[in-house]
């Protein structure tokens, strides 16, 4: 699904923000990397979702190796991803519906489809506020909701969320990592960054650590 | 937002243009006016050269005194017919020349006391056929005051003045083509750094650089649209207003004498706006997918 060998990334002549990272996630798996703030976790993500390529090192996403890819096929490959941004990124333009649908209609599904996948996964969960409202009305927490169900709303093979539970209580953060498991048992393969570690302890998933550009807990994480 | 069949992608990805929407009509409507009025001056001045081809090419004039005696005159009718080049000899009778020079002296004017010179149309095979300088000295040894006008060497001039505007009507053309490419992908170009969030974040989301360019195309292509359309509108405008004012027949101007009723003016008036449309779309597109080619 994901592997990474001996990757590093620097940003013009900066030092490596990560350097000989080597990943491998497998179909399915479940997988938290951890870290400080500045320790690498959101640059390793970019790289998975192919936002950033690497200064050296592979980078092999479903079986292809990303640099041989050109500009179309990259975008194909992003379509099976589905990312939950730190600041969400929605677009206030949109309404919170329309911004669900988004990855839909870039993909290309019937509009009947569309409609009928929003409005079930949006109840899925448990977003009450009017789904025509802009998203600036909403509050952080239903904010993320959305930006969640934008990110699987394809049902992608492979989630990627940076930060989510930084914006959140506790309590609501166990529930966002229920949903992403339950994601996870639909076959999508997820992999969570977060600096909080103990956080993560409660749950019975593999974890990486990045400390200062270099993965520690280099292993293969296999359901 | 209007869709346009066409182009118009089931995703309509959020990429309003804001305030550089008006700028492109803008430029588009000035382009499209001044480029429709200088396509208009070509169609005339083809006109006018044709024209002039056509009554000109194959005539010369030979003025002789009017006190010439008739003896002279069939001498040069002679001469005229005998030489090479010369197909066809009119002598004007006092009267005929009377007639043409009414409208310039007026009625009150007695005509038939001017000494008005005896003028002999001569019909040519081609004006380079014609020795003209021969025929002057023997026209000269015969009636030394006769005046021989030949229109082929002025018919030249005519055409190097009517080559020498169409180029300039066309440096100007091409001055409004670049001006409306240079305003199309600034306007797409300055779009591309706003909305570069967005871009980015619909890249990641999974659009193609064809589909997110498509967008700014199609709304490029509409602002030209709208510009062209109103600058058509207003080409039109001035030429109804110089037809109406009588003054397309008067001056001269570079419009056709029917002026509007003239179909090639219609079709240079929406082929102006209908290129505006195109030419901001292509320039869009070309400035989109180089911009999208250095975004991630």
């Amino acid at each position: 699904m994901v592997r990474l060998e001996n990757v590093a990334k620097r940003y013009g002549t900066g030092g490596e923000i990560l350097h000989d990272v080597s990943l491998v996630l497998e179909p399915g798996a479940f997988c938290f990397v951890t870290g400080a703030s500045g320790a690498g976790k959101t640059t390793l993500l970019k790289l998975i979702y192919l936002a950033e390529t690497p200064s050296q090192g592979v980078v092999k996403l479903f079986g292809s190796d990303t640099a041989d890819l050109d500009r179309a096929a990259r975008a194909e490959l992003r379509r099976r991803i589905g990312i939950v941004f730190q600041d969400f990124r929605l677009i206030d333009e949109l309404s919170v519906s329309e911004n669900v649908a988004l990855p839909l209609r870039i993909a290309g599904t019937p509009e009947g489809k569309i409609r009928e996948r929003v409005m079930a996964l949006l109840d899925w969960l448990g977003l009450e506020h009017p789904i025509d409202a802009s998203p600036t009305l909403l509050s952080s927490g239903e904010r993320q909701r959305v930006a969640i169900a934008r990110a699987i709303v394809t049902r992608p093979d492979l989630l990627i969320a940076d930060e989510p539970t930084g914006h959140v209580d506790d309590e609501t953060a166990s529930l966002l990592v229920r949903v992403f498991e339950r994601v996870n048992q639909l076959g999508t393969t997820v992999l969570v960054a977060t600096r909080d570690i103990g956080f993560t302890r409660r749950f019975e998933h593999p974890r990486l650590h990045l400390d200062r550009g270099a993965l520690h807990s280099i292993e293969a994480v296999a359901q | 937002m209007i869709r346009i069949p066409f182009l118009a992608d089931r995703v309509h990805l959020p990429l309003r243009w804001y305030a550089l929407a008006r700028l492109l009509p803008c430029v588009a409507a000035l382009s499209v006016y001044l480029a429709a009025l200088a396509g208009v001056g070509l169609i005339a001045v083809g006109d006018r050269l044709h024209g002039w081809d056509d009554s000109l090419a194959g005539t010369m004039t030979l003025q002789v005194p009017a006190d010439t005696s008739t003896a002279r005159l069939n001498t040069v009718v002679a001469l005229l017919k005998q030489t090479h080049g010369i197909v066809g000899v009119h002598v004007f009778e006092p009267a005929e020349t009377a007639r043409l020079v009414e409208p310039w002296l007026g009625g009150s004017v007695a005509i038939d006391r001017l000494p008005l010179p005896r003028v002999i149309d001569l019909h040519v095979d081609g004006p380079a056929i014609v020795d003209l300088t021969d025929l002057r000295q023997r026209l000269a040894s015969i009636v030394p005051d006769a005046r021989l006008e030949a229109y082929g060497a002025l018919l030249a001039e005519l055409r190097n003045a009517a080559v020498r505007l169409t180029s300039t009507i066309a440096a100007v053309l091409a001055v409004v083509l670049l001006v409306m490419v240079l305003s199309a992908a600034s306007s797409a170009g300055t779009a591309l750094l706003i909305r570069r969030d967005m871009i980015e974040l619909l890249q990641l989301l999974g659009a193609k650089d064809s589909h997110i360019a498509r967008q700014f195309e199609a709304q490029a292509l509409q602002l030209g649209l709208i510009g062209g359309g109103a600058g058509a509108i207003a080409s039109a405008l001035t030429i109804l207003t110089l037809g109406s004012a009588g003054l397309v027949s008067q001056l001269s101007a570079p419009i056709p004498v029917e002026g509007i009723a003239d179909w090639r003016v219609w079709v240079v008036l929406i082929g102006a706006a209908i290129a505006s449309g195109a030419v901001a779309m292509a320039a869009a597109r070309v400035t989109v997918l180089r911009g999208l080619a250095r975004m991630i």
